[in-house]
Parts: C-alpha cells; sequence; structure tokens
C-alpha cells in the first residue's frame, strides 16, 4: 500500500514550502501582528499564556539558572540613544513579545529525529508531545529559541493543591522530557473550528482569539486568518506589504524616504524577525514609532 | 562409494611443501584427485596454493549483490516510509528530500553489502569442510600440512611421495 | 637437508637487513605464538586494581545517570538556549576516537604498510569499544530515554516513522551499520587467531575459543576467501567510517546557527577523529607494551611511524581548522564572523586559545625524534593531543549556544557540573572496562599477521621461489 501511495502522489511529495499564495484556497492560516508601538510590557499577555497553556512557575532559582517555561516572553531593549544615566536606569525600554513564530519553513520541524513537530494545513507549527524523546534538536536548531524544555517533572511539584484546580482541562500538561512552545492556543482554535463546522461555516474573523491577543490591555496583539482577505490580520499584513512565502519583501519606496518622524499612520513599519534566515514567520511586528531621540 | 581414507603431512616450508605437491600431480597414482588436496598453514601463501590447481573465489558477487539490494530496497523503504506524512510536511522541504535519502540509501548500502560478503564466505566454509579428523597443532604454529583424501589404495604410494619430500610427520586414518 | 639457505642468507643480507630494534626477522614463529599467548594468562594484582577502580568509575556514573533519568536533565545545569551539553561534546569526541582503528587496519591494509601489523588488533578493539561508549551517550542525552526506540524505523500499528530528514537519524544509522561492521571485522580477522588459541588452550576456555574459530584450520581455500573477504570489508568499511563522522558533523552543518553552518565541518570532524584516534593509539601502544612485554613486536620504528602519521593528521586538522577561520573572517556572514570574535574573546577564549595551541602546535613535537622515540614524553604529549580534541568538540558547541542569532539570549557562559562531569568520567571507565577485558580474552596482537610479517621481511619475494628458506625457525632445520 505504501508503495502505490509514493508513485501515486509523487509530485506531491516533492514540493518545498512556502510556495506562493498556498493558502489562497484553504479555509485558514492563523497569522499575528503585534504593534510594538502599543506594547507597554505590562505582562498581561505572558500572564494569560501561563494561565491558558497549563504553563508550571518555575521560581526564582530556576528561572535565574535559565529553565523557566514562559511560552510568551518580554523581552525589554535598551539603546538607540538612551541614555543610561537616569535616575531609573531601566527607562526608556522597548518592549517586543516573542513567542514561537509558526516559521512556514521551520528550522526545527525538519530536524526533530522521531518526527514530533510538523506543520498542520492551518499553517500552525505542531508539537506532538508524545512523540517526543526529548533529544532538544529542535531548540538547538530554532534562531529565535522559543521552544521551552521540561527540565523536571513539573505536574509533581508546580501545583501544590488546591491550585492543580485551575488548569485548563483542554490542555496537555507535560511530563519531564518533553519540548514545548507557543501553539497560537491549538486548542481554543479546534474548538472554534469544531462549532463552525457544525454550524457550516468557517470561523468568523474576531471569533477566536488567541489567550495573549485577549489579555494584551492596548491591543497590541492581533490574531487572524490570514486566508481570509478581509480579516484584521490579512489586512495589516497587506498594507505593510508583507508576503507569507517571500523573501526578501518587495516594498515600495515610501519606507526609505520617510524619515523616523512620520504622522502618516500607513508607514511601512512592518517586519518579520530575522527575516534573512528564511524562515518565513507567521508574525509580523510593527515597529516602535520613536519620539525624538528616544 | 568407496570409503576414503584421509593421510595428513606436515613440511618445514612452503617450497618443500609445493614440491610435494607438484609431484602428487604429477605422480600417477590413481585413486584421489587433486582437487582432494588440501594445503593447511599458519599463514597464506598464495603461489604455494596456486600449485593445487584453479580455486576461484566468488565472494565479491555475493557483496556486489548484496549491494545493489540493498541500496534499492533501502530507498524504497524509507520513501515509501516517507509518503505516509503527506498531511505532516515538515520544515519547507519535500517530504520526499533526496539529500537525505541518498545518506541513508548509502549507508544501508554498505551495511547489506557486508552482511552478504560475511554470509558469503561462512557459507563457503562450511561447503569446503574437510570432514576427517585429522589434525596437527603445529599448524596453527609453524608447520604446513598437506592432506588428501584418496582410496585406500593409493594411500601407500602417496606416504611414498611424501616421505621423498622431507615430510617431518605423516598421519593416515581410516 | 644441508644448509642451502646458508648461501641465500648471504646473499639475501645486503638488501634485507633488518633495522636495528626494528621488528626482528629472525623470531620463530612459535616465539610469536608463545609471547602473545602469554599476554592471555591469568592477570597480575596490578589488574584487576584498575579493572575495579574503573568499575567504580563507571558505577558513579550510572549514579548520577540514575539520579538524572529519574528527576529530569534539569540536574544537569542544562538551560534554554544552552539545551546540549557535555554529552553531545564528548559523544563525538568517542566517536572520532573510532576511527584509528578503521584507519590502521583497513586503509593501511590497503596501502600494504605491514608496520600496522602487530598493533591494528588492539586499535580495532578501541574503535569497537569507542562506538559502544558513544552509544551511551546519546541515550543519556535524551529527555525520555525509555522512548529512544522512536528513533528505530520499525513498523508500529500507528505507522509512525522516524524522520529521516533529521541528521540524528542519519547518525543512528551511520553508527548502527559503522559498530555493526566494525564488530564483524574484528572479530573475523581475529578467527586464525582465535584457532591458535584453541589449540593451545584447555579446559572451558578450549570449548569458548572452538566456537568462536568456526572450524578453521588453515587450508587453502578457507585461506583464499578470508583473504578476499577481509579486502572486501577493509574496503567497504573505509567509505562508511568517512561516512559516519560525516554524518555526525552534518548534526551540525546543516543546521543554520552561527558557528556551525560551514561546509567544511564534515571534513573537519573526519581530520579530528583520525586525530584523537591515532593520539589514543600511541597511548594504549605505550601502556600494551609495557604491560605484556610486546618490545619485540610494538618496536619503537613502529612508534615513530605511528607519531609521524599523528603529525601529519595534526597538520590536516590544523589546515581545516584555520581555512574554517579564514573563510569567516574574511566573508560576508556578520552572524558567523561575531561568533568567531565571541570564541576568541568572550567567556570560552581561554579554552578556544588552548584547544588551537594544543591542537596545533604540541604536535610539533612529534617532529622531533627525541620526542618520538622517548616513550614517557609520548604518553604525555599523545594525552595532551586527545585533550585538545575534547577541547575542540566542547567549543563546537557551547559558543553557539551561548552566543546565538537572538542577542536577547545570550548567556555569559555555561559550565558542566557534577552529574555531567561523572558520567563522562562513567563513560571512561565503562571503556577501560571493556577493553581490558578483551586483551584478557582475545590476543591484542594479531599473530598471523605478524607471522607474516615476519616471513616476508626474512624471505624477499623473487628468492623465494628459488631457494627454500626456513619458514618457522631461526635456525636451519635440522632434520
Amino acid at each position: 500500500m505504501s508503495f502505490d501511495n509514493l508513485t501515486a502522489n509523487w509530485s506531491k511529495l516533492r514540493v518545498k514550502r512556502p510556495q506562493p499564495d498556498m493558502y489562497k484556497d484553504a479555509p485558514y492560516k492563523w497569522a499575528m501582528v503585534i504593534d510594538l508601538d502599543a506594547c507597554t510590557g505590562c505582562n498581561a499577555c505572558t500572564t494569560a499564556c501561563y494561565a491558558e497553556n497549563n504553563l508550571p512557575v518555575v521560581g526564582k532559582d530556576r528561572f535565574l539558572a535559565g529553565q523557566a517555561m514562559h511560552w510568551l516572553r518580554i523581552e525589554r531593549y535598551w539603546g538607540e540613544g538612551t541614555e543610561h544615566t537616569q535616575e531609573f536606569p531601566e527607562q526608556g525600554a522597548q518592549f517586543l513579545p516573542m513567542m514561537c513564530q509558526q516559521c512556514e519553513a521551520a528550522p526545527c520541524e525538519i530536524v526533530c529525529p522521531v518526527g514530533a513537530t510538523h506543520h498542520t494545513p492551518d499553517g500552525l507549527n505542531s508539537q506532538v508531545y508524545n512523540r517526543c524523546i526529548g533529544s532538544r534538536y529542535c531548540s538547538a536548531n530554532c534562531p529565535y529559541k522559543v521552544r521551552y524544555f521540561n527540565w523536571y517533572n513539573y505536574p509533581e511539584t508546580a501545583w501544590a493543591s488546591p491550585l492543580e484546580q485551575q488548569l485548563n482541562p483542554d490542555v496537555t500538561v507535560r511530563s519531564k522530557g518533553v519540548m514545548e512552545k507557543c501553539t497560537f492556543c491549538v486548542q481554543r482554535l479546534t474548538e472554534a473550528k469544531n462549532k463552525a463546522r457544525t454550524e457550516g461555516r468557517t470561523v468568523r474573523d474576531g471569533e477566536v482569539v488567541t489567550a495573549c491577543a485577549q489579555a494584551c490591555p492596548t491591543s497590541a496583539i492581533h490574531f487572524g486568518n490570514l486566508a481570509d482577505p478581509t480579516s484584521t490580520v490579512a489586512r495589516m499584513w497587506m498594507a505593510q506589504q508583507v508576503e507569507l512565502a517571500a523573501h526578501p519583501q518587495s516594498k515600495d519606496e515610501q519606507r526609505e524616504k520617510e524619515g523616523p518622524l512620520d504622522e502618516n499612520a500607513e508607514t511601512l513599519r512592518g517586519y518579520r524577525i530575522l527575516e534573512e534566515l528564511r524562515t518565513f514567520p507567521s508574525v509580523v511586528y510593527l515597529e516602535r514609532i520613536r519620539s525624538s531621540e528616544a | 562409494m568407496k570409503k576414503k581414507s584421509y593421510i595428513l603431512a606436515l613440511f618445514a616450508d612452503f617450497d618443500v611443501a609445493a614440491h610435494s605437491i607438484a609431484a602428487l600431480r604429477n605422480s600417477s597414482i590413481k585413486g584421489f584427485k587433486m582437487k582432494d588436496v588440501t594445503l593447511k598453514s599458519p599463514i597464506d601463501h598464495p603461489e604455494c596454493a596456486a600449485e593445487l590447481g584453479d580455486r576461484p573465489v566468488y565472494i565479491q558477487l555475493f557483496s556486489a549483490m548484496g549491494a545493489i539490494l540493498g541500496a534499492s530496497l533501502g530507498f524504497l523503504a524509507i520513501s515509501s516510509a516517507q509518503a505516509n506524512f503527506l498531511r505532516q510536511p515538515r520544515g519547507g522541504f519535500p517530504l520526499i528530500p533526496i539529500p537525505p535519502n541518498m545518506v541513508i540509501t548509502y549507508e544501508l548500502f554498505i551495511l547489506t553489502s557486508v552482511f552478504f560478503t560475511i554470509i558469503a564466505c561462512y557459507v563457503v566454509f562450511a561447503i569446503h569442510r574437510v570432514k576427517s579428523t585429522l589434525y596437527s597443532a603445529e599448524i596453527s604454529v609453524d608447520k604446513i600440512g598437506i592432506l588428501v583424501k584418496a582410496d585406500p589404495e593409493a594411500i601407500p604410494g602417496i606416504k611414498q611421495i611424501f616421505s621423498t619430500h622431507h615430510a617431518l610427520e605423516i598421519k593416515e586414518s581410516q | 637437508m644441508s644448509n642451502p639457505h646458508d648461501e641465500t642468507e648471504i646473499a639475501a643480507e645486503p638488501r634485507f637487513v633488518p633495522k636495528p630494534k626494528d621488528i626482528d626477522s629472525d623470531i620463530a614463529w612459535a616465539e610469536i605464538n608463545g609471547d602473545v599467548l602469554r599476554s592471555l594468562e591469568r592477570p597480575r594484582p596490578l589488574f584487576w586494581v584498575i579493572f575495579f577502580g574503573s568499575l567504580g568509575l563507571f558505577l558513579w556514573g550510572v549514579y548520577c545517570e540514575i539520579y538524572q533519568y529519574n528527576t529530569g536533565l534539569g540536574v544537569a545545569d542544562l538551560e534554554n538556549p544552552h539545551v546540549w551539553g557535555l554529552y553531545i561534546a564528548t559523544f563525538i569526541f568517542w566517536i572520532g576516537m573510532s576511527h584509528s582503528g578503521t584507519l590502521l587496519s583497513a586503509i593501511l591494509h590497503l596501502m600494504h604498510a605491514d608496520w600496522r601489523k602487530p598493533i591494528y588488533r588492539f586499535a580495532e578493539a578501541m574503535t569497537t569499544f569507542s562506538l559502544m561508549t558513544a552509544g551511551l551517550f546519546v541515550l543519556v542525552h535524551l529527555g525520555r530515554v525509555w522512548q529512544f526506540y522512536y528513533v528505530v524505523a520499525y513498523p508500529s500499528e500507528r505507522w509512525t516513522w522516524p524522520n529521516f530528514s533529521s541528521p540524528l537519524v542519519w547518525d543512528a544509522t551511520a553508527i548502527g551499520s559503522y559498530l555493526t561492521t566494525s564488530v564483524i571485522f574484528l572479530y573475523f580477522g581475529m578467527i586464525p587467531d582465535l584457532a591458535i588459541c584453541r589449540d593451545k588452550a584447555t579446559g572451558i576456555r578450549r570449548l569458548f575459543y572452538r566456537a568462536m574459530s568456526v572450524g578453521w584450520m588453515g587450508t587453502d581455500r578457507q585461506w583464499a576467501n578470508f583473504r578476499i573477504t577481509y579486502l572486501t570489508i577493509a574496503c567497504l568499511l573505509i567509505p562508511l567510517a568517512v561516512s559516519v563522522h560525516s554524518i555526525v558533523a552534518t548534526d551540525f552543518a546543516v543546521s543554520q546557527q552561527p558557528g556551525w553552518h560551514t561546509t567544511s565541518f564534515p571534513p573537519y570532524f573526519v581530520a579530528g577523529a583520525l586525530y584523537s584516534g591515532c593520539a589514543a593509539i600511541i597511548t594504549l601502544f605505550i601502556i600494551l607494551r609495557y604491560t605484556f612485554r610486546f618490545e619485540q613486536y610494538m618496536t619503537i620504528p613502529i612508534l615513530e611511524k605511528l607519531c609521524k602519521l599523528t603529525f601529519a593528521i595534526s597538520m590536516v586538522w590544523t589546515y581545516l581548522n584555520l581555512i574554517e577561520y579564514a573563510s569567516v573572517w574574511y566573508g560576508t556572514d556578520s552572524f558567523a564572523k561575531q561568533a568567531l570574535i565571541y570564541r576568541a574573546t568572550g567567556t570560552y577564549a581561554g579554552w578556544w586559545w588552548a584547544m588551537n595551541i594544543l591542537g596545533s602546535i604540541v604536535p610539533f613535537t612529534l617532529t622531533f625524534k627525541a620526542m618520538r622515540t622517548n616513550i614517557p614524553a609520548m604518553m604525555i604529549v599523545s594525552l595532551l593531543l586527545n585533550l585538545g580534541m575534547w577541547i575542540e568538540r566542547f567549543m563546537i558547541i557551547s559558543p553557539t549556544f551561548a552566543h546565538g542569532y537572538y542577542p536577547w539570549t545570550w548567556i555569559d557562559g555555561w559550565w558542566p557540573n557534577w552529574v555531567q562531569v561523572g558520567i563522562i568520567l562513567g563513560s571512561f571507565g565503562w571503556f577501560t572496562m571493556l577493553f581490558m577485558l578483551f586483551c584478557k580474552i582475545f590476543p591484542s596482537v594479531s599473530m598471523y599477521e605478524v607471522k607474516e610479517m615476519v616471513y616476508h621481511r626474512r624471505a624477499p619475494k623473487k628468492h623465494r621461489a628459488a631457494h627454500a628458506q626456513p619458514v618457522g625457525q631461526a635456525q636451519p632445520d635440522p632434520s
């Protein structure tokens, strides 16, 4: 049976990804836009992610040892004219929420020895916990280092009774030795897709949001379906002239002409992180609009 | 089938043994064939063994067979396995990528070829096992032995040839 | 049998005077048997001291692994982003050590370098046991060790297969093939020697050797097939060995991480493997020569040749090392350049410079004959070279993790803790135990090959046909 499968589907088996317009006829391609200008670094998104996805709090010692489990992390950057002689040296930080970029050509997928990570038809990078044997090659190959390994057996210690009552029943609690990462709240997506399918339609824009997008007080995180051209996220991607399967992006001269100071709301400030590595991430960041000499 | 006898002679060096074999070959003694003459030695000596006649070695045919089988079956097996993952592509690469498949096919071809070679060698050893208990431990030290399987009538003649060629020791069995 | 060989010896002598202290062509074959079989006799007390010491080390490693297995890999002080530690570095080190046996037995066999004959047996044993030790690390470093078999392509009811595009699966295939083939090659090459052991053994050992020598009688057909089989497997083993360490190198080379994504990695790793393997052979050479009093067989000229070979390989390694730096330095990849500068000037700078000095400068001591023929000096030098090679593997892994693409993930440096060190020491204990057992059960010098070596040195081919030469005895045959 496998041999027939092989010969019948040969052309499909040899196609490279991503192809331009590959999601044109697909029902879903989940993507995000994160507005760095709106982000205040409040960490509500991180907390919501912890709550939604049963993330264990590892404690101060292990956090300092680098063994934290935050799927979504708020990074802080200083520089670009910041003076550190101020009374509050941490003032002037720029915040960047970083989570799994759900890359279309994910470097992590190709190196897992047992095939615990793949790309779904939805455009998500999936992590299969019960297949993972913990070789950590995926994390070694990730340029963003957004994959987190269960260094200890957290279910034993992280949620002392009665804290285990607040765990989300839709999400697995992971044992030691498996890799995990942001899934774009796949449990919410699956529930929404099932509900929509029962009603004979596709998921509407805004019907499902990730926990981080839901919790953000400044609406810095936008989540939606890139395959639906009327969705917020698709319109933002188009406005920023970022194409999913393209590198380098062909943008018009507007960006080069405009300087940092710009009142025009349509300034091209959308980019994908480490795009030159040709990972084709699904998250577009909108660059912070800088005030003078920030 | 007439019951055969065996005779084993020990010599000090290869040249004397080679002369004995030549004498056996040129002799007119009936009751044994050259293919029933075996040389036993502590080390390999192709020139002396050449006196016994042409005894071709077919091992490398099996190596080649193993190589071809390992390469083709290996590639097919891997590609068939990969073809099951149509709904689970990985990393932007095709589901049946050629470079990784080539790597694994290469390893499997070498492994299969080695297996076939070794098995062929053991089969040859088993086929040509001499059914005789005549053996001297001196052969594994420093003596050369010649074992002949012959009819009992031919044995005295053969023994005579060995004696004239400075055999150190002669053993017979029934 | 008057002495026709007197004339021939005189005639042969001007052309075939053995070099001083080289393998003496006057050694009788019976003496070769006796000397080597003596090494299989009851061991002295020192053997047991070292054996139980190694066992203790191995058990300490087992204890550390049990602790890690039960608690989780966090006890090894690994972190995000530094997710691989010394386990992978030492794994590559052990695979590297395994290449020397192949070099000596297969490559030098094809080149008809007969000086390899007394030493290739223990080198091949070293290959086999290094591979077994490396296999331990593959298991130790997994997060869920008990499900390691997912990497094997077995038919499961869920139709799940390993990911054949992953270099780790290539590793599994390559190392599995190499281990299998090495064991086959080692055992097969030993069959004539096992027959010698069978003929001289008594009691239960005789049964063991009889089973192992599969009815070897030294017949001409057996020899002819044996030779062809040995040659064929040697020819197949060489490309396999080269591919194994190249594939281990692709673990890093196919990843796009800065400092790893270099096409020169496969040959660089193979050169490093041959390098550390040759250094290890020198170490074991000195130990075995002293322990079993093999001075007649493992002679100083052979040691010299080994040292020259090690020097040549060290220069190849140095070249590939420097060419990697040069291509990064004069290239346009700013990430890779940043990674190189971090290695040379960052937290790991001391180790990195130590690696370069030990790997490229110390081998120049091998250019001096006084050093090459000085046994204690060579012991120290070979250990230093291997240390340099171990540091090299550490330097390939750690700086890239500590200083990758993403600045927010940079860490100051990562250092191993007692769990990692304990498991690594346990692996050395495991290897030593296996090697010591091998030396006491199987002949660590290939008797039949040394006999051939002695025979060919004494009797050049064109004289052999014309004159009767004594084969196994130093004196003319009295009978």
